[in-house]
């Protein structure tokens, strides 16, 4: 109780302040009402305290809070009210509205206000209208959410005033819910408390379903039979929002993995070039986004919410550039012996560590979020972090760019008849070899702008890579080589099949699963989910 | 003909690719002891047909029987081998790293499980099989060299030579004489009519001098199905086959 | 016939390779044991359990170019095999260990002490036993890979696609080692060891006995090697790298084939794991690292796949490279690994053994073909090129020239 009252009390400043400017003159206006209180015994302090209550303006609330802590007390010589805490022998005065500092006093210049306990139930709900009626609507939601917390039946007369004034209607629903939950804490009639039922359980959250679970377990008759039902109704529709929850995540997880595969779909999957070395890629890209944003601190802190778009394209060109030197100086000597590519990459990909970890260290280094990227926001049940939105949202941008590079851009369409038909590319006038440099470059720079977007989720360190490459080939074989529509497709059912696992299994076992399901998938189509079939003659 | 008493006896097959089908309703009848040819043009299913036989691809409807009995749609290539099908690839295949008497050792009448092979040593009468062999396909001064380091055309003879060696009951030979001269395309007709006399025998090839040259009952394939049927000059009669394959 | 199988492990060549490794079995432990320490001839007992493990390495190299360099599959998950048959070593050493342990439990491990287990899992039964361990230590990874086996091979997973499943499944192994439930010791693995065969595993005479132990193993293995390559199955074995559905079409069971070798491999390198433990005194999940297993691949590489004698050559190099880069310059041995990757995929195809056997080769050929120009009365016989050496006949095709080929 005592933290609704500090939250009240917490929500009055808040009111308050909001209020300054405009509500100043009115101030004065308050002041007879609050130093009325110096007279008069109990009954007629009941009676100022309603008539308080009744100006709906949040200003009173910090006196009548005081007045509830034994902390109000007018002063003898002129019966002005002030809020007084002990300081050493005497009292520090502040006054009742403006709060203002109004110095010291000796103990016994002044009176303390006597309160009972009727007088203090009278107050505590008093102060919770008030807030209900400030004009500021977050403040309202505020207020009613903390009664619904504090279940407290005092709080239904002002509540349902709240709710006749009420205009905002997310404010009254939750003030509706508020009145439900207090009612249901209340000894009202039967009735009232099944309408309460029916109102939480169209709730459907947690908080709506231990209350509910709580009334079964102590009701009887008919509103246990109601509060049974609806706490059935209520743990369905949690299963539900439970699956929503784990198909986003999966989602999540699958735009990951999509980020980190949609490279290699290209370098392995239409150029057939086992790049072992593409996780070094990711990497890279994401120490890019590190070095910029460096030099963002140091040089320009003010670019530093943009800086994740200025690494993007150093991220795309440098990790690009990199792929195409790899592509020229190692992997064009051994085309059609991926067995010597897989080794030579792995080769490079020792390399690229190491000189990682000779320039920035061994250790993680710090990649900040910027402000839009941090946070999260409440969708029905569900928390969705921005962080991860702004992840899928990329992988599918990064995608469908992808995919218009490749299908409507004259560099997709060489790309594609070269991969098809080599010789017939060559004699129509497309200079292969630039091709496949290319290519490889745009598999490796998208690597790099992954890395980007995955700086922001995972540690940043030399062995960042090596996570990601086991899964983006799995996801590539198990999607289907060539196909970047499977690659999109087996990212995500990966994803979401991981994450409907890890409740049952754990993250890890989840993950050994997976990896079992995808070598016995592999077994049963070796050609992945979408196979392209044709009359391959091989001898 | 009957089922019955055929050798190969292939019904209504049909098999497509992503929609692009291959084989149409194919039927094909081959007697024992038969030689025949087989032409069209390119995409009719010549390979395909092949495939099908020798266990590659599954037909998606339609019978195959091998000697009036053996559903060949529910074996694999290597048991279809072991039945007694050989097949010679349109592109010659043979064990590169291997010499020319290892190419045909492997492919000698022997028992082919790993352990059998494991401890397998030649015997005197493989040996005087392998010589024959070497003897028929003109190699016998060049059996210890690798088969990588063949011709073209010397590669083509040694795998007809792995076929004997197999000693199927039925070869099925894809383009023989693909990348030969004129007198080894002559030797190569003689050397498959010698074969046909105890083997059964079914030749692809697009070389009319040589389908000539075996003077036998010739099928042309198009668009999956057979065109026509008969002597090499019935179906060089025939309107249909002048105008897909032959040209006028 | 058993006879001749083994005989034709044994020619010229084998058997120089044989006394050397013989030699070296007998004279490593000698110099250790009877030298006096400060003789200019003693091998210190340090260097003895470093050489040891160099030979555990070479058997996993061995077990390595058996399925690569014969038959084709690229391995990348050897590695687990190996840390398999290194677990069931570890786990009778950890038994070994009885009330000697942190703890004092005469039955649990410490590991599982810690973690208030009250009994030893029914997977830890029996590993009291040597002979059941020992055993373990080839059925573990037999049993495993002939599992993997049989479904891969007869789904026709081929090339970079088994490849990359053999490396998940040793990725896969990897984090199901670390759990602490799965009873292996979790991330700290099984250590502290005291006997094996009762004899105390730090002592200089049980050091030079496994020294001895692991050279016995790595001879034994690569006559087996020699064996099966040198007979007609390793003919079909080469056969099926070279050109897998003509194999088929000759009526080779070529999965069974696969799976055989394959089987065998792993068991050597089960047997190369489990020697290796007791010399380096730890067996962590580490073992299953991706990153081992490739370098296994490597160790073959460098000697020559294909060649047998090149694995082994190449294991210890590497490794004698790795020790000496590791000491004196850390930083840099990740680079050279990685250069050596590159630099041998690129230029030395066939490894050292591949290329020196092939430069002896061509000097013999160019010096018959002389003699027989020169009028002698015989064409020259020229000796078969080792079935062995793939890489230049693999290349011949000129279709299949240094051109990307889309993986299907």
């Amino acid at each position: 109780m005592s933290f609704l009252k500090s939250f009240l009390m917490f929500l009055c400043l808040m009111a308050g302040l909001v209020g300054t400017g405009a509500a100043q003159s009115d101030l004065e206006s308050l002041r007879p009402l609050v130093n009325a209180l110096a007279e008069g015994k109990y009954k007629e302090t009941q009676k100022q305290i309603g008539d308080l209550a009744a100006t709906g303006n949040p200003a009173v609330a910090p006196a009548l809070e005081a007045l509830g802590a034994g902390e109000l007390f007018f002063r003898k010589s002129d019966k002005q009210v002030f809020i007084a805490k002990k300081a050493g022998k005497g009292y520090a005065l502040s006054d009742p509205l403006t709060l203002e500092d109004a110095g010291e006093t000796g103990r016994r210049a002044v009176t303390k206000i006597k309160v009972n306990n009727n007088l203090r139930r009278v107050i505590r709900s008093a102060l919770g209208s008030l807030t209900l009626l400030a004009p500021d609507p977050k403040v309202r939601m505020a207020a009613a959410e903390a009664v619904f917390k504090a279940k407290d039946p005092e709080a239904i007369e002002s509540l349902e005033a709240a709710i006749a004034k009420e205009i905002d209607d997310d404010v009254r629903l939750v003030m509706e819910q508020a009145r439900a939950a207090a009612v249901l804490n209340s000894d009202g009639s039967d009735g009232d408390k099944l309408e309460a039922i029916e109102t939480l359980a169209s709730m459907g959250n947690r908080e709506a379903l231990s209350l509910l679970i709580g009334l079964r377990d102590s009701s009887e008759g008919e509103v246990q039979q109601a509060a049974t039902r609806a706490v059935n109704t209520i743990n369905k529709s949690l299963a539900l929002w439970d699956n929503a929850q784990n198909i986003w995540y999966g989602i999540s997880l699958g735009s990951v993995l999509l980020l980190a595969a949609i490279g290699l779909a290209i370098t392995f999957g239409v150029m057939g070039v086992i790049n072992m070395a593409h996780g070094e890629m990711v990497m890279i890209g994401a120490y890019v986004t590190f070095v910029v944003q460096e030099l963002i601190r140091s040089s320009a802190p003010g670019l530093f919410e943009y800086s994740l778009f200025i690494a993007l394209p150093l991220a795309f060109l440098v990790s690009g550039a990199i792929g195409v030197g790899i592509e020229r100086g190692v992997i064009r000597w051994l085309y059609g012996r991926p067995l010597e590519t897989l080794l030579a990459t792995w080769g490079i990909s020792l390399i690229l560590q190491q000189a990682v970890r000779s320039i920035f260290g061994p250790t993680n280094r710090e990649v900040g979020n910027p402000d839009w990227m941090s946070g999260a926001f409440e969708l029905g049940q569900l928390t969705i972090t921005y962080n991860r939105m702004w992840i899928v949202v990329f992988a599918i941008l990064v995608f469908a760019g992808l995919m218009l590079v490749l299908k409507k851009t004259s560099f997709g369409l060489f790309t594609r008849a070269v991969t098809q038909n080599r010789r017939m590319a060559a004699s129509m006038g497309i200079r292969t070899p630039w091709i496949d440099a290319m290519t490889f470059g745009l598999g490796s720079g998208i690597a790099g702008i992954a890395g980007v977007a995955l700086s922001q989720i995972d540690n940043v360190s030399p062995n960042l890579g090596q996570g990601y490459i086991i899964d983006s080939f799995m996801v590539v074989v198990f999607g289907g080589v060539g196909n970047l529509w499977g690659t999109l497709v087996g990212a995500m059912t990966l994803g979401v099949v991981n994450k409907f696992l890890e409740p049952y299994a754990g993250a890890v076992l989840g993950k050994i699963l997976v990896l079992v399901f995808i070598i016995l998938f592999i077994q049963k189509r070796p050609r992945g989910l979408f196979a392209l079939k044709g009359r391959a003659v091989e001898a | 003909m009957a089922k019955s008493s055929s050798l190969l006896y292939l019904d209504g097959v049909s098999v497509s690719f992503d929609g692009f089908k291959a084989l149409n309703e194919l039927s094909l009848v081959i007697a024992p002891g038969e030689m025949r040819a087989i032409i069209g043009p390119n995409g009719a299913g010549k390979t395909t047909m092949m495939d099908v036989i020798t266990g590659k691809t599954r037909p998606d409807s339609g019978e195959v029987f091998f000697d009036g009995t053996v559903d060949l749609t529910d074996e694999d290539e290597a048991s279809i081998a072991e039945l007694g099908i050989g097949r010679k690839f349109q592109k010659p295949t043979v064990f590169e790293s291997h010499t020319i008497w290892d190419n045909l050792e492997l492919a000698l009448k022997a028992p082919r499980g790993p352990f059998a092979t494991l401890f397998h040593v030649i015997a005197g009468a493989e040996k005087a099989r392998i010589e024959e062999l070497l003897e028929l396909i003109r190699l016998g001064d060049k059996r210890d060299e690798l088969a990588a380091n063949l011709s073209h055309g010397q590669k083509q003879w040694l795998e007809i030579g792995m076929l004997l060696a197999q000693d199927p009951k039925l070869l099925l030979v894809d383009e023989p004489a693909a990348g030969m001269t004129d007198a080894e395309t002559a030797e190569t007709a003689e050397l498959l009519k010698d074969i046909a006399k105890s083997h059964s025998v079914v030749v692809v090839e697009h070389d009319m001098t040589f389908i000539r040259a075996l003077g036998v009952k010739v099928t042309c394939l198009a668009e999956g199905s057979v065109l026509a049927e008969g002597s090499l000059d019935h179906v060089s009669a025939d309107e249909r086959v002048v105008e897909v394959y032959l040209g006028r | 016939m058993m006879t001749s199988f083994l005989f034709r492990a044994l020619d010229a060549k084998a058997g120089v390779f044989v006394a050397i490794l013989l030699a070296v079995i007998v004279a490593v432990p000698a110099l250790n044991l009877l030298t006096p320490p400060d003789s200019p001839f003693h091998v210190p007992t340090y260097a003895v359990t470093l050489m040891g493990k160099y030979l555990t390495y070479a058997l996993l190299a061995l077990s390595v170019d058996l399925v690569w360099g014969f038959c084709g599959i690229l391995s990348l998950g050897h590695g687990a095999f190996f840390a398999l048959g290194g677990y069931a070593m570890g786990m009778y050493l950890m038994r070994q260990i009885g009330t000697r342990g942190v703890y004092g439990d005469p039955i649990l491990p410490d590991f599982m002490v810690f973690l208030n287990w009250n009994e030893l899992p029914w997977y830890w039964y029996g590993f009291d036993m040597a002979w059941f361990a020992f055993l373990l230590v080839l059925l573990v990874p037999g049993a495993l890979a002939f599992i993997f086996g049989w479904f891969a091979f007869r789904s026709r997973v081929t090339g970079v696609y088994l490849s990359i499943i053999t490396q998940a499944l040793t990725y896969a192994l990897l984090l199901a080692f670390f759990r602490n439930d799965m009873g292996f010791g979790g991330n700290n693995g099984l250590t502290d060891f005291k006997d094996i065969l009762g004899f105390d595993v730090q002592a200089n005479t049980t050091r030079a006995g496994l020294f001895a132990a692991s050279g016995l193993a790595l001879m034994i293995c690569f006559l087996i090697c020699r064996a099966i390559t040198r007979s007609k199955l390793g003919k079909v074995l080469v056969a099926v790298r070279d050109a897998e559905s003509r194999t088929r079409f000759l009526g080779y069971r070529v999965e069974n084939y696969k799976l055989f070798v394959w089987v065998i491999s792993a068991m050597m390198a089960g047997i190369a794991g489990s020697l290796y433990v007791p010399q380096v005194g730890i067996i962590n999940p580490g073992e299953f690292a991706p990153a081992n297993s490739i370098e296994a691949v490597i160790w073959v590489a460098v000697g020559g796949r294909g060649t047998l004698v090149g694995a082994v050559i190449g294991a210890v190099l590497v490794n004698f490279a790795k020790t000496w880069f590791t000491a004196a310059l850390p930083d840099v041995w990740l680079f050279a690994l990685g250069a050596l990757f590159v630099i041998v995929t690129l230029f030395l195809p066939k490894g050292i053994v591949g290329t020196i056997s092939q430069g002896w080769t061509a000097i013999r050929q160019r010096k018959l073909s002389a003699a027989y120009a020169d009028g002698s009365d015989e064409p020259p016989n020229l000796p078969p090129n080792s079935p062995a050496a793939p890489a230049n006949v693999t290349r011949a095709a000129p279709s299949s020239g240094a051109e990307p080929q889309p993986a299907e």
